[in-house]
């Protein structure tokens, strides 16, 4: 899902650019003070997710399939520093590794960072409100969580990717493409999300940021 | 600020990488698709004209692509806990400041 150099127009560029930028200041902003355990849990949780994502399980017939990880950020660490955490990862892959564009950076940090933050996060939070029982509620919503992210994070780069002009497929051809692919490949970034949260859960419950449920 | 167990996962994953993103890829051809598909509409990756960083693409001139790959995530992953040490310290200093 990380857009390469080329891709984007100047105007994408900037917009997404600027919602990043903003949207950093505004997390920084709501995560000062916080505590030296969360920033230490939130360390671990980016280290683990960069050597997570270099594990590409490449498929045949071209394609390629690695967690991303943004709702088990936004799960575990909440929108702001799940955010952070999220662009610490997407900015030390772009900066040292070259992996997506840094005229992309914008647009990939919206649609992993932001994006898959904040629709993991919430999708978690609705769904253990809805459900009774709290293991179901943390695995359902962990599942659903980790799978719609990354579909509405892909129909996001499909957006991008189809209104920029250096790009000959429109939005009718791009959102599909990316939409589709991302569904099926994202459920197995529910089934990791959903087993790493129950697993965190039952070992320790106090640092799961969601709702009140999955601490009974 | 980093427990021994979960050091030792992100070792082992990094250690194991490369046969996911190096040697299976190369047996099934496997080529990022955004890449493939930028390449065929004839698009301008900036990194082509400027490259500013010598891990490019996760590899480390002179090494072969195997250890590279494994060196590269070490980096990243030391490039990680180093800021996410400062910002513990600071933190830990902010606290101390207001006790």
């Amino acid at each position: 899902m990380h857009i390469p150099d080329g891709f984007l127009d100047i105007v994408t560029i900037i917009v997404t650019y600027a919602i990043f930028i903003m949207y950093l200041a505004y997390s920084l902003l709501k995560a000062k003070g916080i505590s030296a355990d969360k920033i230490s849990l939130a360390t671990v949780l980016a280290a683990g997710i960069f050597a997570t994502q270099m594990l590409n399980w490449p498929l045949p017939g071209g394609t390629s399939l690695h967690f991303v990880g943004g709702a088990l950020a936004g799960i575990l660490l909440g929108p702001w520093l799940g955010f952070l955490t999220m662009f610490l990862v997407l900015f030390i892959q772009c900066i040292v590794f070259h992996d997506g564009g840094i005229t992309a950076l914008g647009a990939n940090v919206l649609n992993m960072g932001i994006i898959g933050v904040l629709v993991g996060y919430y999708i978690f939070t609705v769904t253990n409100k809805v459900v009774r029982e709290a293991r179901k509620a943390r695995i359902i919503g962990a599942f659903l969580g980790g799978w719609i992210s990354v579909i509405v994070a892909g129909i996001a780069c499909g957006l991008e990717i189809g209104f920029s002009p250096a790009c000959p497929y429109g939005v009718c051809v791009t959102v599909p493409v990316m939409g589709s692919w991302h569904a099926v490949l994202g459920v197995i970034e529910g089934i990791i999300t959903a087993l790493v949260v129950d697993y965190i859960a039952l070992k320790a419950p106090h640092i799961i940021q969601g709702v009140g449920v999955v601490h009974k | 600020m980093i427990s021994t167990k979960a050091l030792i996962i992100i070792i082992l994953l990094i250690l194991i990488s490369p046969v996911f993103g190096i040697i299976l890829a190369d047996i099934v051809g496997y080529h990022e698709p955004l890449d493939v598909a930028a390449e065929l509409l004839g698009l301008k990756d900036i990194g082509e004209e400027i490259n500013w960083t010598p891990f490019f693409d996760y590899k480390v001139p002179g090494l072969p692509d195997v250890i590279g790959y494994i060196i590269s995530g070490f980096i990243g992953v030391g490039i990680i806990l180093g800021i996410g040490y400062i910002a513990y310290k600071i933190a830990g200093g902010m606290k101390r400041k207001e006790a």
